[in-house]
Protein backbone atom coordinates (compact mmCIF):
# COMPACT_ATOMS: atom_id res chain seq x y z
CA UNK A 1 0.00 0.00 0.00
CA UNK A 2 1.43 3.33 -0.71
CA UNK A 3 0.10 6.78 0.91
CA UNK A 4 0.75 10.30 0.71
CA UNK A 5 -0.49 12.87 3.33
CA UNK A 6 -0.39 16.36 2.12
CA UNK A 7 -1.72 19.32 2.51
CA UNK A 8 -3.94 21.18 0.05
CA UNK A 9 -2.37 24.71 -1.50
CA UNK A 10 -4.98 25.69 -4.19
CA UNK A 11 -7.04 28.65 -3.27
CA UNK A 12 -9.84 26.74 -4.39
CA UNK A 13 -9.44 23.52 -2.30
CA UNK A 14 -9.90 20.46 -3.88
CA UNK A 15 -12.74 22.06 -6.82
CA UNK A 16 -12.34 23.45 -10.62
CA UNK A 17 -9.36 22.77 -11.98
CA UNK A 18 -7.18 21.01 -9.09
CA UNK A 19 -10.27 18.56 -8.67
CA UNK A 20 -10.27 18.08 -12.67
CA UNK A 21 -6.79 17.41 -13.12
CA UNK A 22 -6.93 15.25 -9.94
CA UNK A 23 -9.53 12.65 -10.79
CA UNK A 24 -8.65 13.10 -14.64
CA UNK A 25 -4.90 11.58 -13.58
CA UNK A 26 -6.56 9.23 -10.75
CA UNK A 27 -8.75 7.55 -13.77
CA UNK A 28 -5.77 6.99 -16.15
CA UNK A 29 -4.54 4.16 -13.86
CA UNK A 30 -5.31 0.99 -14.16
CA UNK A 31 -5.40 0.73 -10.51
CA UNK A 32 -8.04 1.42 -7.67
CA UNK A 33 -6.53 4.53 -5.83
CA UNK A 34 -8.63 7.23 -2.99
CA UNK A 35 -8.84 10.28 -0.98
CA UNK A 36 -9.92 10.95 1.84
CA UNK A 37 -9.70 13.60 4.75
CA UNK A 38 -7.14 13.06 7.72
CA UNK A 39 -9.33 10.74 9.86
CA UNK A 40 -12.42 10.35 7.43
CA UNK A 41 -13.91 7.44 5.04
CA UNK A 42 -11.84 7.07 1.63
CA UNK A 43 -13.42 7.66 -1.46
CA UNK A 44 -12.65 6.85 -4.87
CA UNK A 45 -10.44 9.21 -6.53
CA UNK A 46 -11.40 8.55 -9.86
CA UNK A 47 -14.75 9.88 -9.89
CA UNK A 48 -15.60 14.14 -9.74
CA UNK A 49 -18.69 13.57 -7.91
CA UNK A 50 -16.65 11.82 -4.94
CA UNK A 51 -14.16 14.00 -4.68
CA UNK A 52 -16.40 17.88 -5.14
CA UNK A 53 -18.93 15.93 -2.59
CA UNK A 54 -15.74 15.36 0.02
CA UNK A 55 -15.18 19.18 -0.09
CA UNK A 56 -11.80 19.46 1.01
CA UNK A 57 -10.64 23.18 1.30
CA UNK A 58 -7.64 25.29 1.26
CA UNK A 59 -5.44 24.50 4.40
CA UNK A 60 -6.99 20.62 4.87
CA UNK A 61 -5.12 17.97 4.68
CA UNK A 62 -5.75 14.36 2.69
CA UNK A 63 -4.70 11.13 2.34
CA UNK A 64 -4.51 9.34 -1.16
CA UNK A 65 -3.69 5.74 -0.99
CA UNK A 66 -2.95 2.94 -3.67
CA UNK A 67 -2.06 -0.18 -4.08
CA UNK A 68 -0.91 -2.27 -6.96
CA UNK A 69 1.70 -1.77 -10.04
CA UNK A 70 2.63 1.38 -10.09
CA UNK A 71 0.93 2.46 -6.78
CA UNK A 72 3.82 4.33 -4.91
CA UNK A 73 4.53 6.41 -8.74
CA UNK A 74 0.78 7.44 -8.72
CA UNK A 75 0.45 8.41 -5.31
CA UNK A 76 3.62 10.44 -5.71
CA UNK A 77 1.93 11.92 -8.52
CA UNK A 78 -1.79 12.88 -7.13
CA UNK A 79 0.12 13.98 -4.13
CA UNK A 80 1.63 16.41 -6.49
CA UNK A 81 -0.92 17.83 -7.98
CA UNK A 82 -2.82 17.82 -4.41
CA UNK A 83 -0.44 19.98 -2.71
CA UNK A 84 -0.07 22.14 -5.81
CA UNK A 85 -0.51 26.11 -4.83
CA UNK B 1 -19.46 13.67 5.07
CA UNK B 2 -20.56 17.34 5.81
CA UNK B 3 -24.54 17.73 7.01
CA UNK B 4 -26.71 18.50 3.09
CA UNK B 5 -28.61 22.17 3.42
CA UNK B 6 -31.34 23.23 1.42
CA UNK B 7 -30.65 23.96 -2.13
CA UNK B 8 -31.86 27.17 -2.61
CA UNK B 9 -34.12 26.18 -5.83
CA UNK B 10 -37.51 28.27 -6.78
CA UNK B 11 -39.56 26.16 -8.28
CA UNK B 12 -40.03 28.55 -11.78
CA UNK B 13 -36.34 27.83 -12.14
CA UNK B 14 -37.39 24.21 -12.43
CA UNK B 15 -38.10 23.33 -16.53
CA UNK B 16 -38.56 19.86 -16.64
CA UNK B 17 -38.67 19.36 -21.08
CA UNK B 18 -36.22 21.57 -22.47
CA UNK B 19 -34.86 20.90 -26.23
CA UNK B 20 -31.63 22.78 -27.17
CA UNK B 21 -29.37 22.98 -29.75
CA UNK B 22 -26.46 22.58 -28.59
CA UNK B 23 -24.57 22.97 -25.47
CA UNK B 24 -23.89 26.42 -25.35
CA UNK B 25 -27.86 26.72 -26.29
CA UNK B 26 -28.30 24.41 -22.90
CA UNK B 27 -26.05 27.01 -20.39
CA UNK B 28 -27.87 30.13 -22.22
CA UNK B 29 -31.56 28.20 -21.46
CA UNK B 30 -29.84 28.10 -17.18
CA UNK B 31 -28.63 31.62 -17.20
CA UNK B 32 -32.23 32.73 -18.33
CA UNK B 33 -33.77 30.49 -15.78
CA UNK B 34 -31.39 32.21 -13.27
CA UNK B 35 -32.23 35.78 -14.65
CA UNK B 36 -36.17 35.15 -14.08
CA UNK B 37 -35.53 34.29 -10.76
CA UNK B 38 -33.86 37.64 -10.04
CA UNK B 39 -30.43 35.57 -8.78
CA UNK B 40 -28.65 37.30 -11.49
CA UNK B 41 -27.77 39.80 -13.86
CA UNK B 42 -27.56 39.05 -17.98
CA UNK B 43 -23.88 39.64 -17.66
CA UNK B 44 -23.27 36.46 -15.70
CA UNK B 45 -24.74 34.17 -18.60
CA UNK B 46 -21.42 34.95 -20.86
CA UNK B 47 -19.28 34.06 -17.53
CA UNK B 48 -20.94 30.66 -17.59
CA UNK B 49 -20.20 30.20 -21.42
CA UNK B 50 -16.89 31.09 -20.80
CA UNK B 51 -16.42 29.15 -17.98
CA UNK B 52 -17.67 25.73 -19.82
CA UNK B 53 -14.94 26.83 -22.74
CA UNK B 54 -12.05 26.26 -19.71
CA UNK B 55 -12.85 23.61 -17.88
CA UNK B 56 -15.88 21.80 -18.19
CA UNK B 57 -18.51 21.05 -15.47
CA UNK B 58 -19.75 17.67 -16.69
CA UNK B 59 -19.59 15.75 -13.92
CA UNK B 60 -21.27 12.25 -15.03
CA UNK B 61 -24.97 10.65 -14.31
CA UNK B 62 -25.67 12.33 -17.32
CA UNK B 63 -25.32 15.83 -15.32
CA UNK B 64 -23.85 18.71 -16.18
CA UNK B 65 -23.44 21.83 -13.65
CA UNK B 66 -22.70 24.79 -15.54
CA UNK B 67 -21.74 28.12 -13.46
CA UNK B 68 -20.06 31.49 -13.83
CA UNK B 69 -16.55 32.16 -13.49
CA UNK B 70 -15.19 34.64 -10.66
CA UNK B 71 -15.39 37.67 -13.10
CA UNK B 72 -19.16 36.72 -13.00
CA UNK B 73 -19.50 37.07 -9.36
CA UNK B 74 -20.18 40.91 -9.60
CA UNK B 75 -23.53 39.93 -11.31
CA UNK B 76 -24.86 38.02 -8.67
CA UNK B 77 -27.67 38.80 -6.62
CA UNK B 78 -28.30 35.36 -4.43
CA UNK B 79 -27.15 32.34 -3.99
CA UNK B 80 -29.61 29.81 -6.53
CA UNK B 81 -29.73 26.86 -8.47
CA UNK B 82 -32.01 25.97 -11.29
CA UNK B 83 -32.80 22.49 -12.75
CA UNK B 84 -33.17 22.50 -16.71
CA UNK B 85 -33.98 19.03 -18.32
CA UNK B 86 -32.99 18.12 -21.90
CA UNK B 87 -35.14 14.82 -22.06
CA UNK B 88 -33.45 14.38 -25.71
CA UNK B 89 -30.18 14.90 -24.32
CA UNK B 90 -27.55 17.31 -25.08
CA UNK B 91 -24.02 16.69 -26.45
CA UNK B 92 -21.42 18.03 -24.05
CA UNK B 93 -17.90 17.50 -25.47
CA UNK B 94 -18.57 13.64 -26.13
CA UNK B 95 -20.83 13.14 -22.54
CA UNK B 96 -24.73 12.83 -23.56
CA UNK B 97 -26.61 15.49 -20.89
CA UNK B 98 -30.46 15.23 -20.02
CA UNK B 99 -30.05 17.32 -16.60
CA UNK B 100 -28.25 20.99 -16.25
CA UNK B 101 -28.30 22.54 -13.00
CA UNK B 102 -26.97 26.06 -13.05
CA UNK B 103 -25.59 27.69 -10.24
CA UNK B 104 -25.17 31.37 -8.93
CA UNK B 105 -23.43 31.76 -6.04
CA UNK B 106 -21.77 34.93 -4.63
CA UNK B 107 -18.19 34.06 -3.28
CA UNK B 108 -17.27 30.75 -2.84
CA UNK B 109 -20.93 29.87 -2.19
CA UNK B 110 -20.64 27.52 -5.36
CA UNK B 111 -18.08 25.42 -3.75
CA UNK B 112 -20.71 24.13 -0.80
CA UNK B 113 -23.57 24.13 -3.53
CA UNK B 114 -21.35 21.68 -5.66
CA UNK B 115 -20.32 19.63 -2.66
CA UNK B 116 -24.04 19.34 -1.88
CA UNK B 117 -25.52 18.92 -5.48
CA UNK B 118 -22.57 15.84 -5.62
CA UNK B 119 -23.83 14.30 -2.63
CA UNK B 120 -27.35 14.32 -3.82
CA UNK B 121 -25.49 12.54 -7.12
CA UNK B 122 -23.60 9.92 -6.01
CA UNK B 123 -26.84 7.95 -4.89
CA UNK B 124 -27.50 6.27 -7.93
CA UNK B 125 -31.33 6.03 -7.29
CA UNK B 126 -31.48 10.20 -6.37
CA UNK B 127 -29.58 11.09 -10.04
CA UNK B 128 -31.97 8.92 -11.38
CA UNK B 129 -34.90 10.47 -9.48
CA UNK B 130 -33.46 13.55 -10.76
CA UNK B 131 -33.26 12.60 -14.58
CA UNK B 132 -36.91 11.10 -14.05
CA UNK B 133 -39.13 12.71 -11.75
CA UNK B 134 -42.73 13.18 -13.25
CA UNK B 135 -42.83 16.69 -11.57
CA UNK B 136 -41.54 19.70 -10.26
CA UNK B 137 -42.61 18.95 -7.14
CA UNK B 138 -40.30 15.56 -7.25
CA UNK B 139 -37.69 17.49 -8.21
CA UNK B 140 -37.65 20.11 -5.15
CA UNK B 141 -38.34 17.15 -2.80
CA UNK B 142 -34.62 15.34 -3.92
CA UNK B 143 -32.56 18.42 -3.35
CA UNK B 144 -34.60 20.38 -0.55
CA UNK B 145 -35.21 17.02 1.66
CA UNK B 146 -37.34 17.95 4.67
CA UNK B 147 -36.40 16.70 7.81
CA UNK B 148 -32.85 16.77 7.10
CA UNK B 149 -31.44 19.59 8.78
CA UNK B 150 -28.18 21.20 8.26
CA UNK B 151 -26.40 21.89 12.06
CA UNK B 152 -24.38 24.69 10.10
Amino acid sequence: MAERRVTVQAEVGLHARPAATFVQTAAKAGIDVTLAKVGGQPVNAKSILSVLALDVRQGENVVISAEGDGAEELVETLAAIASAP
Amino acid sequence: MPDTAALPLDPRAVLLDAVAADRDDAIRQCGRALLNVGAIEEPYIETMIERERSLSTYVGEEVAIPHGTVLGKDTVHHDAICVVRFPAGVDWDGNRVTVCVGIAAKGDGHVRLLSELAQILLAPDRARALRESADTAGVLRLLQPIGEDSEE
